[in-house]
């Protein structure tokens, strides 16, 4: 028998699924990823380090922030360039925005749906008005951090090597704490909700990744966190195996010999001790139990995560108040050089890696992007996933379709930047 | 007036950060969809699609053959069909593979290269009539709304000729241009709010050339004044896909021989 899905909607970017099966057994478990070529690292050699990481902000217009800023470190590596502290905070606080306005969009426009069979979110909204409120309230509290750092919300301005082009004034880093409070109130509700959803049972054997950082729920910066193992991008990037499946324009990514996941679950099985205080209380009133290998949970712990990154942003925005931002510019010598760089994207770890010449222009890159790293890994899950679905009798009616697009819609993939 | 339109907004091959600018309307995206009926919007809904649209939005550029196939399609379906974005109005970033070796870039990227379409890209236009261009990178999202709010209305849009400067200078915006950098805006399609300017960032022209500017004119003027090197203002223009619309023929240089013309 031959499952067939043309098309998944409600995800960032195209994609269907194909499967084989003969008597229970299923063969082959596919996603077929309809997205064209853009060829990114190819078409940013020869291109100078001071424009490159506007072109591969353009790889994700969900999440352009941690294209951005990745980029930029990876540069900074390459270049062996300081970046000093004012300069990381802000770009965390672009961080906070980034994972709450992607969060915000995948959980309530997305992923919602699938739990109440609703296949509209205009119905959704409609059904729910005040978790819609919730979520655009959050949605847009992630736009403001941005847009007020960065100059605009997608595709962010302001940050160049070494810093910024342009600085917030405290006024408008006070308004976003002032914004921060609604804010906290709002993920928690959605928090809570979440936590209450029923979360379909699937427990499967699953290698975790992500940044580890003493004393922090790692984002901007840490060491890869794999099992008992820690590794700076440096090292573990390189190990990444990237395979390509003949005429797709995706690549799967593993480890070694093995398959593993990044995301919020990743990050909550290996990290949970470090989140804020709010974001842990609302978390023990949830069945959660870590760790967790139930890919479903990988909802659940977005939801947690948008509690931790509205307290880090109020974190972060006082501290804010004590710095000078207007300070003179890092100089910095344009040099040959090679520099890895890891960060945490919304959907899971992003590794960027350039070569740049004595004069600024791009030799080498490589990106590896969250979603074609946990490719190969939710293929393996519909695999195992799919015979409890299709029963004794070989069918997958529309509970099992729905049950696929659930799952492949609960890791928040984005194949436009698995594209890339 | 069309009673209650059909729209559909779709995305051919980018980022998809257009349909995100449209989704941060929020609430009055909601409002608006009191007035349309979204027949095709795959950020928001599951639906199969309706036979015919009145009015399809269409973010991305056209790589694989299925993206052509679709956007061809889809103009035989609607009454009006309007492209949104860098992507879909000059080709966007993926366009920088004209400018190089299209066929090193795809072997940089994919040892296995079979099956992965990699034509020279086109905007949209190329390949199907465009009612109306929404440029931008991303797209004004309330540019969007103007434009979307007007069609419902039945009131056929048009976007102002007017420069990028001229929303700079009324934002009392310092100007790059005269300290130094290499900013575009007197000859690019303003519409945008000069966000670019207003960062500190000098314009670099995702909204495509300013009707009957005179580029080439501009274009000496930053290597003279300004001191930059073709090559710098090639990479910007490159960037978005527009040096091919800024010089649809290689810029005219004083002194030279000029090409006879066939005489027919």
């Amino acid at each position: 028998m031959k499952i067939k899905i043309d098309h998944i909607a409600k995800i960032e970017g195209h994609a269907g699924f194909v499967a084989d099966i003969a008597q229970g057994n299923v063969i082959k478990a596919r996603l077929d990823i309809a997205e064209g070529a853009r060829l990114l690292e190819g078409i940013l050699q020869g291109r100078s380090y001071n424009e490159v990481s506007q072109i591969t902000a353009r790889i994700c217009g969900v999440c352009p922030v941690v294209h951005t800023l990745t980029s930029l470190k990876a540069l900074e590596a390459a270049m062996d360039v300081f970046v000093p502290p004012q300069i990381v905070l802000l770009r965390e606080l672009m961080m906070m925005g980034q994972i709450l306005n992607s969060h915000a969009l995948h959980l309530f426009f997305f992923s919602l749906s699938d739990f109440f069979g609703i296949k509209n979110d205009l119905r959704l909204i409609k059904k729910y008005p005040q978790k819609a409120k919730d979520a655009l309230l959050l949605r847009d509290f992630g736009n403001a951090l941005i847009d007020v750092i960065g100059g605009r919300s997608i595709h962010p301005l302001t940050p160049e090597v070494g810093g910024f082009k342009k600085f917030p004034t405290h006024k408008r880093l006070k308004e976003l704490e002032e914004k921060s409070q609604r804010a906290i109130s709002a993920a928690e509700r959605l928090a809570k909700f979440f936590g209450q959803l029923k979360y379909p049972a699937f427990e499967r054997n699953c290698q975790f990744v992500c940044l580890s950082f003493p004393g922090h729920y790692a984002i901007y910066d840490g060491e890869v966190k794999s099992g008992k193992s820690l590794e700076t991008a440096s090292d573990f990037m390189p190990k990444i195996q990237e395979t390509q499946i003949r005429g797709s324009a995706v690549k799967r990514s593993q480890y070694g010999d093995s398959l593993y996941m990044v995301g919020a679950l990743s990050r909550l099985n290996y990290n949970a001790k470090n989140l804020n205080q709010r974001a842990k209380a609302i978390f023990r009133e949830t069945d959660l139990v870590l760790p967790s290998s139930n890919p479903f949970h990988n909802v659940l712990a977005q939801a947690i995560e948008m509690v931790h990154c509205v307290e880090e942003s109020y974190k972060l925005l006082k501290k804010a108040e004590a710095l000078d931002f207007e300070i003179d510019p890092q100089p910095f010598e344009i040099k040959a050089g090679k520099g890895y760089a890891a960060m945490e994207a919304p959907r899971g770890t992003l590794f960027y890696y350039y070569e740049v010449d004595e004069e600024g222009f791009i030799k080498n890159a490589n990106i590896v992007t969250p979603t074609s790293q946990n490719l190969a890994r939710l293929e393996e899950d519909l695999k195992e996933y799919l015979p409890s679905l299709i029963g004794k009798k070989d069918i997958c009616q529309k509970e099992c379709e729905e049950k696929i697009k659930m799952l492949v819609r609960a890791y928040d993939p984005c194949l436009t930047c698995a594209t890339h | 007036m069309i009673k209650k339109p059909n729209i559909a907004i779709i995305s051919l091959t980018c980022c998809e950060g257009c349909q995100v600018a449209i989704l941060d309307l929020g609430e009055r995206l909601l409002k608006l969809t009191e007035k349309v009926k979204i027949g095709d919007f795959a950020m928001l809904e599951d639906y199969p699609e309706p036979e015919n649209f009145d009015i399809v939005f269409v973010e991305g550029t056209p790589i694989t053959s299925e993206n052509i196939r679709r956007v061809k399609n889809l103009r035989q379906r609607t009454k009006y069909l309007i492209t949104i974005g860098a992507c879909a109005c000059l080709g966007g970033i993926a366009e920088l593979k004209n400018y190089q070796d299209k066929d090193q870039r795809l072997r940089y990227v994919y040892k296995n290269v079979e099956g992965i379409d990699n034509p020279d890209i086109k905007p949209v236009k190329h390949y199907v009539k465009v009612d109306l261009e929404i440029p931008g990178c991303p797209i004004n999202k309330e540019e969007f709304l103007d434009v979307a709010k007007k069609l419902v209305a039945g009131v056929f849009p048009k976007i102002p000729q007017r420069p990028v400067c001229y929303e700079c200078q009324l934002k009392r915006n310092e100007c790059l241009l005269q300290k130094g950098q290499p900013c575009l805006g007197p000859v690019i399609l303003g519409g945008c709010g000069a966000p670019c300017p207003s960062s500190n960032y000098p314009c670099d022209g995702c909204r495509g050339p300013l009707k009957g500017a005179a580029i080439n004119n501009f274009n000496n003027k930053l290597k003279e004044i300004y001191g930059f090197s073709q090559r710098e203002i090639d990479l910007i223009m490159q960037r978005f896909g527009m040096l091919n619309d800024m010089y649809p023929e290689p810029p005219a240089i004083k002194g030279n021989l000029k090409v006879n013309k066939l005489i027919d």
